[in-house]
């Protein structure tokens, strides 16, 4: 079974393309900056050169064509004909507490979809927009969504209700739900299988540093609190979202600017967190190479960026009653040495200690990065949220053709 | 089935704010004028809102590029042969208006449905000098196109439910509430707010508060963003003036008589926000600048 894995972002489209039968991805890629000048589709045939293609590609829908026509291309593709996608799994970033697992996608999950788009403004329409485009391009090819949120479900109630009216709750469903649930529970199994133990025997603390970023407590195995809340706005501080903040904060401003509902939305989502801040740039890289040159408030971003993650780890250590590992993944936690080293500096009374030199030199590869004192383990373990959903996708179609 | 393809006849201010409001919703439009001038000139426009929408935090700037993608500027009026949906948005006379309908009717395929953006002119009548008077419509679009959430539907007398559904979708697509409307001078929205503005306009007149204590009072007291006056002077003082004449025409009651400071502010060239002056004073940028005209105030005496 081949399988198609689309994780639409903000503004990029990541894909792999699975064989079921081999468990390997055949071919991964990525259309980045679709929006942006300079967008290009990046695809990786397994074992093959890598292959760029630029063009104006302004939306989701277009980068879904371009994915589809790349698959099937006499020269870079990996398969010859479209028939050859048996299914696709999307990754759906706001699940509601309608959807605690991975779902086919029907009419019926469309319009649910649909309706949950004011919970993920930012995500849920992109994630729409990728299954329409699949669907518009492969007709009758069954789809897989697979929720950001599913991970999260088992939370009990003391870390997902708010202090607000319980009657918010039961009306409009507000409440914690969490987000990159797949990322998580994708990087708390391996890490519990590095280590070589249960991970229902291990607290982990799973720091997922992307464009979007939320840490998670996962506790034997559940995880029991996460940064991100009712939307993906809150918790850390991100590329252009707030993370937490006084929500008397966003009344004010609103009264003093006379903004609208969309306005402070936006302002919120997409002017703020480091760009906001930094006043130069949403990506991390860009932050630390004007930091070190001190210019503008780059500096400021970074420290305020990495102390409240810090200050997170400590609240999910206190939380589990303990730390037996801290996990950084994501394209910041992955790649930002800096980041993990600022971050982890003041844990040492928590028993947390880098090695430097490995934490320096470490990439985006899996790798132990404690130090040998150190009680807790720390590692980068670069997360393949991709896999998790054709795994799923796979099952949720076996079953339906035996039915 | 999405409506893709769309042109937009007329490339003034309501021309430009429904070309926005399409591409920002993620469909290309064409955005049509007489010369090439007139089309790139409301499209820099285009671009000179969103940039004011950035500095008000509700885009960013590659929300601006994919945009300004979307819209293409043309003088071709053959583009239409090729479109789902034509809308008019060409100055308010009837002449000019019927003369489109019939160069288009003879250009485009059958099926095509035509919008007018119409706020004044009968529908029924602008379909009568086509050939396809139940695939005519009107859609009253309210300025600022792309931060007003609502659409009038406006049915002529021969326009089908087809079309009617056709127009809801489109509404729908640009994610604005419709209202149905059957044709009627004024429909709801100009019916409603004009009576209402130029009354004001008599409260000022006989001294009875300030301009800005008359709009403080329906602000705070009923919920108005912006009170009478100010929203006279946004909507242009020669428009509300021409909208009463017109209400008074079609219906002939005492009551859309315009008020006799509006005819006199509007001959002295007191327009509005867009001369810098009507009831308030405003800078080049269209921002209040504090404090009364010295008009108004002789006005009151």
């Amino acid at each position: 079974m081949n399988i198609l894995v689309i994780n639409c972002g903000s503004s990029s489209v990541k894909y792999q393309f699975f064989d079921m039968n081999k468990k390997t991805a055949v071919a991964k890629g990525l259309v980045d900056r679709i929006g942006m000048s300079g967008a290009v589709l990046t695809h990786r045939p397994a074992g093959r050169d890598e292959v760029k293609v630029s063009g104006e590609i302004l939306d989701h829908i277009i980068a879904v064509k371009y994915v589809i026509s790349i698959l099937v291309s006499e020269n870079h593709g990996v398969i010859k004909d479209i028939s050859e996608i048996h299914a696709v799994g999307h990754r759906v970033v706001h699940g509601g507490e309608r959807f605690t697992s991975s779902v086919l996608i029907t009419d019926e999950v469309m319009k649910e979809l649909r309706s949950l788009i004011d919970l993920a403004p930012l995500h849920n329409p992109h994630n729409i927009t990728g299954i329409k485009a699949c669907m518009a391009n492969l007709p009758g090819v069954p789809q897989v969504g697979v929720f950001d949120t599913a991970f999260h479900h088992k939370m009990p109630p003391m870390a997902y209700i708010y202090g607000l009216p319980y009657i918010m709750y039961k009306k409009y469903s507000i409440r914690r739900y969490g987000f990159h649930g797949t990322s998580h529970s994708y990087v708390s199994e391996r890490c519990a299988e590095i280590m070589g133990k249960p991970r229902e025997q291990l607290r982990i603390i799973t720091c997922h540093l992307g464009n979007g970023a939320s840490i998670a407590a996962v506790k034997n195995g559940i995880s029991v609190d996460t940064s991100m809340g009712f939307t993906p706005l809150e918790g850390l501080l991100m590329g252009t979202r707030t993370g937490d903040l006084d929500p008397a904060v966003i009344l004010h401003i609103m009264g003093r600017e006379e903004l609208t509902l969309h306005e402070a939305n936006t302002l919120m989502n997409k002017h703020s967190g480091l760009i906001g801040i930094s006043g130069i740039s949403s990506d991390m890289r860009e932050i630390e190479s004007n930091a070190a040159k001190g210019l503008g408030n780059a500096k400021l971003a970074l420290d305020i960026y990495c102390y409240r993650l810090r200050k997170y780890i400590g609240a999910y250590s206190a939380a589990m009653g303990g730390l037996d590992a801290i996990v950084f993944t994501g394209g910041v936690g992955e790649n930002s040495a800096t980041v993990r080293k600022m971050t982890c500096d003041e844990l040492k009374y928590l028993g947390v200690e880098l090695d430097e030199e490995v934490n320096a030199a470490t990439r985006a590869k899996e790798t132990d990065i404690s130090s040998r004192n150190s009680s807790v383990k720390t590692y980068v373990i670069p997360t393949n949220e991709e896999l998790v959903i054709a795994r799923d996708t796979k099952e949720i179609v076996e079953k339906l053709s035996n039915k | 089935m999405p409506l893709n393809r769309i042109v937009v006849v007329g490339a003034g201010v309501m021309g430009q704010g429904i070309a926005e409001a399409i591409a920002t919703t993620g469909t290309d439009v064409i955005l049509l004028d007489r010369t090439a001038k007139l089309a790139e000139r409301g499209i820099d426009r285009i671009a000179e809102n969103i940039d004011h929408e950035i500095e008000k935090w509700g885009l960013t700037l590659s929300d601006k590029k994919a945009i300004l993608s979307r819209i293409a500027p043309s003088t071709d009026l053959q583009v239409a042969k090729l479109a789902d949906l034509i809308i008019e948005a060409i100055p308010e006379k009837l002449r000019q208006k019927r003369e489109l309908f019939q160069r288009l009717d003879d250009l485009c395929p059958e099926e095509t449905v035509f919008i007018t953006n119409t706020s004044t002119l009968s529908i029924t009548e602008l379909a009568s000098v086509t050939n396809r008077e139940d695939r005519v419509i009107g859609m009253h679009f309210l300025n600022p196109v792309p931060k007003i959430p609502v659409i009038e539907i406006v049915r002529g007398l021969k326009t089908s439910d087809k079309t009617y559904n056709i127009a809801r979708e489109f509404a729908d697509q640009l994610g604005k509430t419709p209202v149905q409307v059957y044709e009627y001078p004024g429909y709801v929205t100009t019916r409603v707010i004009m009576p209402l503005l130029n009354e004001a306009m008599h409260v000022l007149m006989e001294g009875v508060a300030t301009a800005e204590d008359i709009d403080t009072a329906m602000k705070l007291g009923f919920g108005f963003t912006v009170g009478p006056l100010a929203m006279a002077d946004m909507m242009g003082l020669d428009v509300v003036m021409s909208q009463m004449e017109n209400l008074l025409e079609e219906l002939s009651e005492h009551k859309y008589n315009p008020c006799p400071l509006l005819r006199k502010m509007v001959r002295a060239g007191y327009l509005g926000v867009k001369t810098g002056q009507g009831f308030f004073k405003y800078d080049k940028e269209g921002n209040r600048i504090k404090g009364e005209t010295p008009f108004v105030k002789r006005e009151r005496g």
